[in-house]
C-alpha cells in the first residue's frame, strides 16, 4: 500500500511533466528539451512568489504562478518558435535546448543556485504500519494530477477548441483554411506545457529541495512521454506510473544510487523495442 | 564552398578542387603562415586558448561528419570524447602505453562504440535518434562514473595522464603542444575536405537530404550511415585522447550533455554540411566563453558579483545558439559566403526577387 | 470574349498575378481573373500551368513556402487579399477545398464536420447531411478510412460549414472515377443554384467543370490563354483538341502541339 502510494505519487509527477512535452509534441511535433528547466524555474518563481506574498495568500502565489508561466508558455511561442516555421524541427528541438541552457542559467542568476524547498502544508494524515507516511502533499499531487489530466481529456474530446486543436496538429494548413488561427493554438499550446511543467516542478519541489541540478526531472517526464508515446496523452499518463514504478521499485529492491540510471535505462529498452511507445503511432516515427 | 561563382569551370576536376579560386589559395596560404608564426608572439594564455581551439576543430568536424554531411543529429558526442579521453588515460596511466599506442587504441575503441551508437540510426531519424544517442550518452557516462569511483584512491580527483612523449621528446609545454595540435588539426581539415568532396560525401549529403532517395540510386544507406558514426566517433575519440594528454588529467565530470550540446552548437554556429563551418564554429564557440569573461571584467564592479556572472556566461552560449539558429540558420560560413560571392562578382550584383508587398 | 458579367465590381477580381518560387521559378506571370457573385467559374489547364498556384495565392498559403507574390492584386469584395494570414482569409468567406489532405484524418467524420460548428451554424450543418446523405451513414467513422468520393464530399460539406462566400475547389476530380466526379459536380451545381455561392473550380479535367460552369479560364504556363462563356470554349477548335479529346480531322503531331503553346504563350 504504501509502495504503491509513493510510486502514485512519483508517477504524477512524471505524468504532468510527459504531459507538458506531449502537448507540445503533438501540436507542432517538436521535442522540447527545456522541459524540465521550465519545471523547475517554475518552481522558483512560485517560490519567490510565495516570499512576496509573505506566505499569506496561497491561492494569489498559485494564480501568480499559473499566470506567469501561462505567459512565459505564450512568450516562448511568439519570440521563438513561431520564427521557426518552415525549418527543420530538429532546429526547433535545438532551440529549445538553447532555451534549457538559458533558463538554468536563470536559476543562478536570480536564485544564485540556492537549494530551496516548497512549503506547501505538510501534514500527516495517515501512518502507514511499515512506518511511512501519507502526507497532505501526496494527496494534492494526486489531486491535482487526476485534475488536470481530466480537464485535458474533456478539453480535447468535448470543446470545439479541443477539436480544432487535435485537427491543427494533424494539418495546420487544413485547419488555418478552416478559418482557425493555428499560431493562437500553438501559442495554447506552449502555454499548456508551460503551465503543467510549472505545475510538476511546484509539486516535485514540495517533496525535495530544488536545485539546478533537479533539471534532471526532464529527462523522466522525456522518458515517460516516449514509454507512453510522444503523441499520446493517455500515454504520458501510463509512461509517467511504469518509470516512476520501476525508479522507485530500483531504489528500494537493489540500489538507490542505480535509479539514477534507471530513466536512460528504460529509454534505451523502449528506444529497442518500441520506439513509437505504447499508444503511440509507428507513422511519427517517419514525420520528424 | 560552392558560391555562385561567375568563374568558368570547364571540367569536373576543376569543380571539385578544394580550393578553386585562385584568391581562396592565397587566403589559405596566408593563414598558415600566420599560424606558423603565431607563438613567437602570442602570450601564453593565447596559445592556450589557441590549443584548446584546435581540440575543439577536431572534435567539430567528427560531429560535422555524422550531423552536418549525413544529417544523423547526434548528442553523444561527449561521451565518444569521453571514451577517447578514458581509454588514452587508463592505457597510460595503469599499463604506461606509449603516446603512439595509447592514441591509436583509443581511436580504435571509439570506432568500436561509434559503431554501436550508430546502430539504431538504421531504424531512426530526426528526434528519435537523437533521443537515443540522449540514452547512449548517460549510458556511457553512467558506466565511466562508476569506473572512476572505483579506480583507486583518487576518485574525484579522475586519472592522471603523463605527458606524452615521441621517443626522446617529450611534448609538454604550450608552444610545442600548439605545433602538434597544429599539424593534427590540418590533418584532419584535410581528412574532412577529401571525404566530404568524394563518393563517401555524397553518399552522406545524399542520405542527408533524403534517404529513401539516396538508396533508390543505389547507395548502401546503412552502411554509409554506420560508416559516418565510425568516423565521427573516432574523430572525436582522438580529440578526447589528445584532450586528456593536454590536460593531464581525466574526470568524467567534465564530460556532460552540455559539452554535447556546445559541439552541436559549434556546427550549427559555424554552418553545418561544411568543413570550413565546423572550424569557424569552433573558433567561436571555444572563445566566445572567454571574450565574454573578459567582456564582464571591462564592466563596473556592481556587476562582477560571483555566480551572476557565471550565469550570465553560461546564458550567453545558449543566447548565441538561439540567435544563430533564429537570424543565421545557415551559419557563419553563410556570412563568408556572401561576402565572398560579393567581390567575386564585383562590380556586378544581383537582386533576388521581392515579394511584392515589401517593395 | 465579353467580360464575365455585365456587373459593376465581381466578387474576386485577381489582375497580373505573378507568383515567384524560392526567388526564381515564376510559376504564375499576369494571370488575370474575375468570379461574380453567385457564378461558377472554372479555370482549366495541364500540370504546372500554375492553376495550384494561383488558388494558392488567392487563399494566401503562399509565404510559408518561400513562394512569393512579385506582382499584382488580388481582391475580394473589394478588400485587397494579398499578405493576409489563411485564417483571415477564410473568414473572410473565401474557403479552399484543397487538392490533397484535405481532412483530418485521424478526426471522425462528425468531428471534421463540427470542426467549426457554432450554435448558428447548425442549420447548415443538418443542410450537409442533405447534400450529402452518404455522410450520415458514417457519422463515428475516422475520416481517414473513407473512400475517395466521400472524402471529397466531407471536404466539401466541412468547407460550408465555414459560411463561404467563395468556394475554391482544387482538382475535385483526382482519384476520382468519373461517375463520382459527375456525381458531385452535380452535387456542387445544386448548392450553387439554391445558396447562391460563388464557385472557382480548378481541373484538369476540363470536361467535368466546364460542363457546370458558367465562364472559364484556360491556363497555360502561368499565363490565361483563352477566356469566354463555357459554351463557347467547349465549341473552341483548339480546347476540343487539347482538354475534351475527340476533335474532328487528322490527328495532330507532337511538334504541332508544342508550336501551338508557343504561339498562345507570345501571342495569346
Amino acid at each position: 500500500m504504501e509502495l504503491l502510494v509513493s510510486i502514485l505519487v512519483l508517477g504524477a509527477t512524471h505524468a504532468l511533466l510527459a504531459a507538458g512535452i506531449v502537448i507540445v509534441y503533438k501540436a507542432s511535433r517538436i521535442v522540447n528539451f527545456a522541459h524540465g528547466e521550465l519545471a523547475i524555474v517554475g518552481a522558483y518563481v512560485f517560490y519567490s512568489a510565495g516570499l512576496i506574498t509573505h506566505g499569506q495568500s496561497l491561492l494569489l502565489t498559485v494564480l501568480a504562478t499559473a499566470a506567469i508561466s501561462a505567459l512565459f508558455g505564450v512568450a516562448i511561442y511568439v519570440a521563438l518558435m513561431r520564427r521557426l516555421v518552415g525549418q527543420p524541427t530538429f532546429v526547433a528541438a535545438m532551440v529549445t535546448i538553447g532555451l534549457a541552457i538559458i533558463l538554468k542559467a536563470a536559476i543562478v542568476v536570480f536564485w544564485q543556485s540556492k537549494s530551496v524547498g516548497i512549503n506547501l502544508t505538510r501534514q500527516t494524515l495517515y501512518s502507514f504500519p511499515s512506518g511511512g507516511r501519507l502526507t497532505s502533499v501526496d494527496v494534492i499531487t494526486i489531486g491535482c494530477c487526476i485534475v488536470f489530466f481530466a480537464a485535458l481529456f474533456a478539453f480535447f474530446r468535448h470543446t470545439r477548441l479541443g477539436r480544432q486543436f487535435r485537427g491543427a496538429a494533424e494539418n495546420p494548413l487544413l485547419a488555418s483554411q478552416r478559418q482557425v488561427n493555428v499560431n493562437l493554438i500553438l501559442a495554447l499550446a506552449w502555454a499548456t506545457a508551460v503551465f503543467s511543467a510549472t505545475l510538476a516542478g511546484v509539486l516535485f519541489g514540495s517533496r525535495s529541495m530544488l536545485s539546478p541540478q533537479s533539471t534532471i526531472i526532464g529527462l523522466s517526464g522525456l522518458t515517460a512521454a516516449l514509454v507512453g508515446g510522444l503523441d499520446s496523452l493517455r500515454g504520458a499518463v501510463i509512461g509517467g506510473m511504469l518509470v516512476a514504478a520501476a525508479t522507485y521499485l530500483t531504489a528500494r529492491l537493489i540500489d538507490p544510487a542505480l535509479s539514477e540510471a534507471v530513466p536512460f535505462a528504460i529509454l534505451l529498452t523502449v528506444m529497442i523495442w518500441r520506439p513509437w511507445g505504447i499508444y503511440g503511432t509507428p507513422e511519427e516515427l517517419n514525420r520528424v | 564552398m560552392f558560391s555562385g561563382t561567375p568563374y568558368l569551370r570547364v571540367s569536373y576536376a576543376e569543380t571539385n578542387r578544394i580550393l578553386p579560386e585562385p584568391y581562396q589559395r592565397v587566403l589559405v596560404a596566408a593563414i598558415a603562415v600566420a599560424a606558423i608564426v603565431l607563438p613567437a608572439f602570442g602570450n601564453a594564455y593565447l596559445i592556450y586558448l589557441l590549443n584548446l581551439t584546435f581540440l575543439a576543430i577536431i572534435g567539430s568536424i567528427g560531429l560535422n561528419l555524422l550531423t552536418g554531411y549525413c544529417g544523423q543529429v547526434s548528442l553523444g558526442h561527449a561521451s565518444f570524447l569521453a571514451i577517447g579521453a578514458f581509454v588514452t588515460a587508463i592505457l597510460a596511466n595503469r599499463y604506461g602505453a606509449p603516446v603512439w599506442q595509447a592514441l591509436p587504441a583509443a581511436c580504435l575503441v571509439g570506432a568500436a562504440v561509434g559503431f554501436v551508437v550508430g546502430l539504431p540510426a538504421l531504424r531512426f531519424r530526426g528526434i528519435y535518434l537523437a533521443i537515443t544517442t540522449l540514452a547512449m550518452h548517460y549510458a556511457i557516462i553512467f558506466i565511466l562514473t562508476t569506473y572512476q569511483a572505483n579506480f583507486g584512491s583518487s576518485a574525484t580527483a579522475g586519472i592522471s595522464v603523463p605527458a606524452p612523449a615521441l621517443g626522446p621528446y617529450e611534448i609538454n609545454g604550450g608552444r610545442a603542444w600548439y605545433y602538434a595540435l597544429l599539424l593534427i588539426s590540418s590533418g584532419v581539415v584535410l581528412f574532412s575536405l577529401n571525404l566530404s568532396r568524394g563518393y563517401i560525401g555524397r553518399a552522406w549529403v545524399a542520405i542527408r537530404d533524403r534517404d529513401i532517395a539516396a538508396a533508390s540510386v543505389g547507395i548502401p544507406v546503412a552502411r554509409f550511415k554506420l560508416l559516418a558514426f565510425v568516423c565521427s566517433a573516432t574523430l572525436a575519440a582522438l580529440a578526447g585522447g589528445l584532450g586528456a594528454y593536454f590536460m593531464g588529467v581525466v574526470t568524467v565530470e567534465a564530460y556532460t550533455l552540455e559539452l554535447a550540446i556546445i559541439y552541436l552548437a559549434m556546427i550549427i554556429v559555424g554552418g553545418m554540411g561544411s568543413t570550413a563551418g565546423a572550424v569557424l564554429g569552433a573558433i567561436f564557440m571555444t572563445l566566445l566563453p572567454f571574450g565574454i569573461e573578459r567582456a564582464f571584467e571591462a564592466l563596473p564592479h556592481a556587476w562582477r558579483l560571483g555566480t551572476t556572472s557565471y550565469g550570465l556566461q553560461e546564458a550567453a552560449t545558449g543566447v548565441a545558439i538561439i540567435l544563430f539558429l533564429l537570424f543565421e540558420p545557415k551559419g557563419l560560413i553563410e556570412i563568408y559566403r556572401r561576402i565572398a560571392e560579393y567581390f567575386e562578382r564585383w562590380p556586378f550584383r544581383y537582386r533576388e526577387l521581392q515579394p511584392a508587398e515589401r517593395r | 470574349m465579353s467580360p464575365p458579367m455585365a456587373r459593376s465590381s465581381p466578387l474576386l477580381e485577381v489582375r497580373q498575378l505573378e507568383v515567384v518560387y524560392n526567388h526564381v521559378a515564376t510559376a504564375v506571370q499576369g494571370v488575370s481573373l474575375e468570379v461574380a457573385d453567385r457564378q461558377i467559374v472554372a479555370m482549366i489547364g495541364t500540370n504546372g500551368a500554375g492553376k495550384t498556384t494561383t488558388l494558392r495565392a488567392i487563399s494566401g498559403f503562399l509565404p510559408a513556402e518561400d513562394v512569393a507574390i512579385t506582382d499584382g492584386t488580388i481582391s475580394f469584395d473589394k478588400r485587397p487579399l494579398a499578405g493576409r494570414l489563411p485564417h483571415d482569409i477564410s473568414r473572410r468567406g473565401v474557403v479552399l477545398v484543397p487538392e490533397r489532405s484535405k481532412l483530418f484524418d485521424t478526426l471522425t467524420v462528425q468531428e471534421n464536420l463540427h470542426f467549426n460548428v457554432t450554435r448558428r451554424r447548425r442549420e447548415i450543418r443538418d443542410k450537409v447531411f442533405d447534400y450529402f446523405p452518404r455522410l450520415g451513414e458514417r457519422t463515428s467513422q475516422t475520416a481517414g478510412l473513407l473512400s475517395g468520393g466521400e472524402k471529397q464530399m466531407l471536404a466539401i460539406g466541412m468547407s460550408l460549414v465555414c459560411e463561404p462566400k467563395l468556394l475554391l475547389v482544387d482538382e475535385l476530380s483526382l482519384g476520382l472515377a468519373p461517375i463520382v466526379t459527375e456525381e458531385i459536380m452535380g452535387i456542387l451545381q445544386n448548392i450553387n443554384r439554391q445558396l447562391g455561392l460563388a464557385m472557382l473550380i480548378v481541373e484538369q479535367n476540363a470536361a467535368a467543370a466546364l460542363r457546370v460552369a458558367s465562364f472559364g479560364y484556360v491556363l497555360e504556363g502561368g499565363r490565361v490563354v483563352f477566356k469566354g462563356p463555357c459554351a463557347q470554349l467547349m465549341e473552341h477548335q483548339d480546347i476540343k483538341e487539347f482538354y475534351l479529346g475527340g476533335a474532328e480531322g487528322k490527328t495532330r503531331s507532337y511538334r504541332d502541339l508544342r508550336q501551338y503553346a508557343r504561339k498562345r504563350r507570345w501571342w495569346g
